[in-house]
């Protein structure tokens, strides 16, 4: 993971990306116990192009794949771990890259989302296992239950958390 | 149970870098069963035994 992050924080330096920030099951390994998984998502702000087109993620495959990264489906292998940049598609993962939280990974300085965020990218995004991470944030306490509500209600998730509530808290 | 409970907390409390090692190591394992093939066998097993 070191190497990833090398790279990463290089091509940040490089201006080929802007704020990133550690999402998914390797940002939820930050408060809970290490949660099995094959890739690293890695939520990313891109440079605005010349003339305000469309963000495309295509300069960090450029980039990467011309220091040796070998691209494998949607995901790109960065040292050894392979990666998916996402730039944030809607308000709350604009917010949850802003307000990652600074980290440290064997001396190299990065970035990850804070609990609540990754709580509610995953209530949004809710396959399976998006809500099995969710219990166990709740069942490990690692959340701060206020500013999980505040999240929440800024960009209207409470009926959906409601409903997770009744199907998987309640039961 | 309990002693799952105390086992989570306990590698909750380590620092990020030290759990990041147990995830490359997970991932590794897992790699490594997929390779051999046992997953495989063990799903058709299971087809097998209904």
């Amino acid at each position: 993971m070191k190497a990833t992050l090398e790279m990463i924080n290089r091509m940040q330096a490089d201006g080929v990306i802007g704020k990133y920030a550690i999402g998914g099951a390797v940002g939820a390994t930050f408060y809970l116990e290490p949660l099995a998984t094959a890739d690293v998502d890695i939520f990313v702000l891109l440079p605005m192009a010349p003339g305000g087109s469309l963000l495309s993620v295509a300069p960090i495959y450029e980039y990467l794949t011309a220091r040796g990264c070998r691209v494998e489906g949607e995901r790109i292998v960065v040292g050894d771990w392979p990666v998916q940049f996402l730039p944030p598609h809607d308000a709350l993962e604009q917010e949850a890259l802003a307000q990652a939280v600074e980290t440290e990974v064997e001396g190299i300085r990065t970035w990850v989302l804070s609990a609540e965020h990754l709580i509610a990218i995953a209530l949004e995004t809710g396959r399976a296992k998006d809500y099995a991470r969710i219990v166990h944030f709740l069942e490990q306490d690692a959340v701060d239950a206020d500013r999980l509500n505040r999240v929440l209600m800024r960009h209207g998730l409470v009926p959906k958390w409601q409903q997770f509530e009744r199907k998987y808290l309640e039961e | 149970m309990d002693r799952d409970k105390e086992r989570r907390k306990r590698l909750a409390s380590l620092p990020f870098s030290e759990k990041l090692k147990i995830l490359e190591k997970l991932r590794e394992r897992s790699r490594a069963i997929a390779a051999s093939g046992l997953r495989k066998r063990a799903i058709r097993q299971q087809k097998r035994n209904g």
